[in-house]
């Protein structure tokens, strides 16, 4: 005999990722149904970006998800020079990227540890979180904080690289890799990880072009699709980077190529670091007088970049005037988070709930906005 | 334009008379097309390569009494970022929903329904998504005043320092 429970996931919940809640209807241990209800972290981005000055916001995008904020700098600067046609300085587009694949890092490092919570391996969030905390220590060096940034604006950077810092990333690079085969008997030879993510949550690569998947949910199902090769922007043509795939689809897979990806990322800064013009301006001044005051030609762009959950992208609309008229942005939790939610979930098990939001990249102010 | 894109959307052009594309920089494109061909013109992308759909989204023109609806693809063999504009008149927003193209779109078309009031017809969901208990007009329209709502839905709070003055006094 069988019967249907409802129960609800969230919104406050160690399993959840951020504050959003998933209806489940349940039959044994089985999801039958999946609903996701967001709006728990609904704080109206997109209007309040219409009642601020261009600069002004500034101080607000990076607040709309967490883990990591600069993607939202990067393309609200990348945005507003394709507008005004502006060239920013070299050497700003190679520190962009440094700090770009640095907070790729953090964010990676954070999502690994959140799968600890999903599968009971609590050594994981342990490890990852204090070594993400050393990625946080050089951004506070950097630009005086240690989450909200604000430190890539339209024009440039806000201020050049304290001098030293690159002996400083480096030593952290240097440190991340001396971990590696500790990291590697826990994350991806641990019996926990293997028997709990191994044939669950699977994806097929159809599946994922149709809904719209990106990032490391696409490339787990054998697509080598990455926006820094496909449409690079700042200086990614310049280097040299793999984009790690999978073929199973499957949480295990997703998981393995987060680990790998960490170690492209650390290539690509050394590289950086390496090939980055030594000195010169790091931005330019957009008008005459203060920059508050900037006026935006009309028009309307789409600009992505590649996140560590997938494509998260800005489409912003100006009229001509002093304040945005329009800016929609787009998550990269989007399509997994809510049309993923309601199709992939039923079948699964009910404790592997949290492994598809896990390892999909789930981030509820994304989809909320 | 690369010889890809070109060929692309010559091949296009050849099926949708009078659509133009423009160039915005060297991989990104919009192009603007009546709202009755939208459903078969975004299919035919489709099959031409641009399979990912970033997003759908929509912009008030209220000067202009419309509605902008803007699709924007991708497509990830030539890197390309296409955005599709259609217009709909402000006071009867009704548009041909894509879902049967996209299966994602059924929650933008709702995202958008709630946010601006446009139907997506053949959409069987359009309930509200995010906001909860919501009786005025759709909240990203321009004439929604959000100051005006703040005043009439929320008490105007005192902020009360009693704490800090008692310390304050203590100190003297």
């Amino acid at each position: 005999m069988s019967k249907e429970v409802k129960l609800f996931l969230g919104p406050n919940h160690p399993g959840m990722h951020g504050n959003s809640s998933v209806h489940l209807y349940v039959e044994g241990d089985t999801v039958v149904k999946a609903r996701l209800v967001p709006g728990f972290l609904h704080r109206g981005f997109e209007k309040l970006m219409e009642k601020r000055l261009w600069f002004q916001n500034l101080a607000l995008i990076p607040r709309i998800c967490v883990p990591e904020p600069d993607i939202n700098e990067m393309v609200f600067a990348m945005a507003i020079e394709s507008l005004t046609k502006t060239e920013i300085p070299e050497r700003a587009h190679w520190i962009r990227m440094i700090i770009l694949e640095l907070a790729r890092i953090a964010s990676h490092l954070m999502a690994m540890g959140g799968i600890g919570g999903a599968t009971g391996l609590y050594t994981m969030p342990y490890w990852t979180m204090p070594d993400r905390d050393r990625i946080l220590d050089i951004f506070e060096k950097i630009t005086g904080a240690r989450i909200y940034h604000m430190y890539i604006i339209p024009g440039g950077v806000r201020k050049d690289l304290p001098g030293g810092i690159e002996k400083e990333i480096l030593a952290v690079l240097d440190y991340l890799e001396s971990r590696k085969p500790e990291y590697e008997n826990l994350l991806l030879k641990h019996r926990v990880i293997r028997t709990r993510t191994k044939g669950i949550a699977k994806l097929t690569k159809e599946e994922a072009l149709e809904m719209g998947v990106t990032g490391v949910g696409l490339r787990a199902t054998g697509l080598p699709y990455d926006i820094r090769k496909i449409d690079p922007y700042a200086r990614y043509d310049k280097v040299e980077f793999s984009v790690p795939t999978a073929t199973e689809g499957d949480a295990y897979a997703r998981f393995t190529l987060k680990y790998l990806e960490v170690q492209q990322s650390i290539n690509i800064i050394r590289q950086c670091i390496d090939m980055m013009p030594k000195e010169g301006p790091v931005n330019i001044k957009f008008t005459r007088g203060s920059a508050l005051r900037l006026r935006v030609p009309a028009g309307s762009i789409y600009c992505h970049v590649e996140s560590s959950r997938g494509e998260y992208g800005y489409f912003v609309v100006s009229d001509g005037g002093e304040m945005p008229y329009r800016i929609h942005v787009r998550g990269a939790s989007y399509p997994q988070g809510l049309y993923g939610v309601e199709s992939k979930l039923p079948g699964t098990r009910l404790e592997d709930v949290a492994l598809w939001l896990g390892t999909m990249d789930f981030c509820s102010p994304e989809i909320d906005r | 334009m690369n010889s890809m894109n070109k060929k692309i959307f010559n091949e296009i052009k050849a099926i949708f008379k009078n659509i133009e594309f423009t160039d915005i920089d060297e991989r990104k494109y919009s192009v603007i097309i009546p709202k009755e061909k939208a459903v078969s013109f975004l299919e035919t992308l489709k099959r031409k390569g641009f399979s990912h759909m970033s997003l759908i989204t929509c912009i008030d023109w209220i000067a202009e009494k419309e509605f902008e609806i803007v699709y924007t693809l991708f497509n990830w063999e030539t890197g390309t970022t296409l955005m599709v504009k259609t217009r709909v008149d402000r006071d009867n927003p009704i548009l041909p929903t894509v879902m049967e193209i996209w299966p994602t779109a059924k929650y933008y078309e709702r995202d958008i329904h709630e946010f601006f009031g446009v139907k997506f017809e053949g959409n069987p969901d359009l309930r509200p998504l995010i906001l909860e208990k919501w009786e005025e007009i759709p909240p990203m329209r321009k004439d929604f005043d959000s100051a005006k709502y703040s005043k009439e839905h929320f008490p105007d709070r005192a902020y009360d320092v009693d704490f800090l003055l008692e310390g304050s006094e203590s100190n003297e």
